[in-house]
């Protein structure tokens, strides 16, 4: 069940360039193509003539043309021409609303009637010079809410990322989690600690020494349908931790856009924000080069977790101490989809 | 061309919708029911009529009216084309007349 009068990212604005592009979000096939201008349109992935994905096919003059039989759809879903045919008749096809922002193409899969680019999500970071942002891509064979509980309980660090942002204070240090409305709330602050390794590197990046005990934060903040925002940083211990000046500190934003594809995979578009040296482009690049390296790391165990609750699904699973940010991010999740479908609107 | 076959050209179709269709080249006279397409009655009739859509859309079936004034149901023709009532789309426009003169 997805949640689907509401936004997800379904592409940056790299991958939609001159050619179009299928993805399937919330388990609708949609083709996304830019139009006249440059602007993006997203319609469901099936030609009217003989159903092939309009996707295969390619742009040409602000149209899409389907690659089977030539016919030329238009960014609203009304076939525009056909070789050798009239179209006036030809049913249109489903179009989806769609807000290119942030560098990301957001689109709603639900009621189009009901779009409201007002309710999108406003980020601080983007499109900040104080701030500069790196990411990717990967598609994950499992589904969107493990992909929540695992951001939402940083304690896996210690154990899937051992070598880069595990430490064993992560295990020892508690976690708060508090919910304001939709929004939950998962804080822990680990104090004159040392830097793991991911860490000294971004220290070394802000011009400060790696070797010095650190004060460290993680805040994970989780707003619906499933975007998990994380505040990671370390200080030099003793300047103010979380609060130190940012001299003194470094600190980022881990961004996290988990849009539904199906039940059981998702496209997950991670990267992060960082509020310290944001010209430095290198090192954006190894700070992108290493969080995708640590990312990779959950896909297998989130994966193979996929394939064991999908092999017993009547397993129950236990929830701990640790999965409070999780459970509760899944309370809220649950209480919108059931506002959804009893058609009552927020 | 007798006057049998010119017979119910201007009348009005009856509220049932049944209309005649009489081919001028074949000399047939054929009823279509209130349930029936005009192409369903020809193909019966053994009368070939190419047809792909089905539906006014593809204008395969655009077949020549030489008396008598069609019911439009089509997406195919334009509204001048329509408006003209030399030609209509047998797979699921009717008649406004008791009877449609076809050229087949």
């Amino acid at each position: 069940m997805f949640l689907r009068n509401t936004w997800y990212v379904a592409a940056t604005s790299a991958d939609v360039q001159d050619k179009p592009l299928g993805r399937t979000i919330c388990g609708e096939s949609m083709v996304f193509f830019r139009g006249d201008g440059g602007k993006v349109s997203a319609l469901e992935d099936f030609c009217p003539h003989r159903g092939a994905p309009l996707s295969l096919g390619k742009v040409c003059n602000g149209k899409l043309v389907c690659g089977y039989h030539g016919l030329e759809m238009g960014c609203d879903g009304k076939t525009v021409a056909m070789p050798g045919q009239r179209v006036r008749g030809f049913p249109a096809i489903r179009s989806f609303a769609v807000v290119e922002r942030y560098g990301f193409i957001w689109v709603w899969p639900g009621d189009v009637t009901l779009a409201d680019e007002g309710t999108m999500p406003v980020f601080e970071f983007f499109d900040n010079p104080a701030w500069a942002y790196g990411g990717g891509l990967y598609h994950i064979k499992c589904n969107y809410q493990l992909m929540i509980d695992n951001l939402m309980d940083l304690t896996h660090e210690t154990y899937v990322h051992a070598s880069s942002i595990g430490q064993k204070e992560i295990d020892e240090v508690p976690c708060t989690t508090k919910v304001e409305g939709d929004h939950v709330i998962t804080s822990r602050f680990m104090e004159n600690i040392s830097a793991p390794p991911f860490w000294q590197m971004a220290l070394r990046g802000n011009h400060l020494a790696d070797d010095v005990p650190v004060d460290r934060w993680q805040i994970c903040h989780f707003t619906p349908p499933s975007h998990v925002m994380i505040e990671v940083g370390v200080a030099h211990a003793g300047k103010g931790g979380y609060h130190a000046p940012d001299h003194t500190k470094a600190y980022s934003v881990v961004v996290d856009f988990i849009t539904p594809e199906t039940e059981t995979s998702i496209l997950y578009f991670w990267g992060m924000a960082r509020k310290f040296q944001p010209q430095n482009a290198e090192l954006t690049a190894s700070i992108r080069e290493g969080q995708g390296k640590i990312f990779a790391e959950d896909l297998e165990i989130l994966e193979s977790q996929q394939r064991n609750l999908s092999k017993y699904p009547e397993r129950n699973l236990l929830m701990l101490n640790i999965d409070a940010g999780g459970v509760q991010s899944r309370r809220v999740i649950a209480r919108l989809l059931a506002q959804e479908n009893s058609g009552i609107t927020a | 061309m007798s006057d049998n076959l010119n017979a119910g050209l201007d009348t009005p179709v009856g509220s049932d919708g049944v209309f005649t269709l009489a081919l001028v080249k074949s000399g047939l006279r054929l009823t279509v029911g209130p349930d029936q397409t005009a192409l369903q009655v020809l193909e019966a009739a053994g009368i070939d009529v190419p047809m792909s859509c089905g539906q006014g859309i593809c204008g395969t079936c655009l077949t020549r009216v030489v008396g008598g004034v069609p019911d439009h149901r089509d997406m195919y023709l334009s509204g001048e084309e329509q408006d003209a009532n030399d030609q209509f789309t047998p797979c699921c426009s009717r008649s406004q007349t008791a009877v449609l003169m076809l050229d087949l």
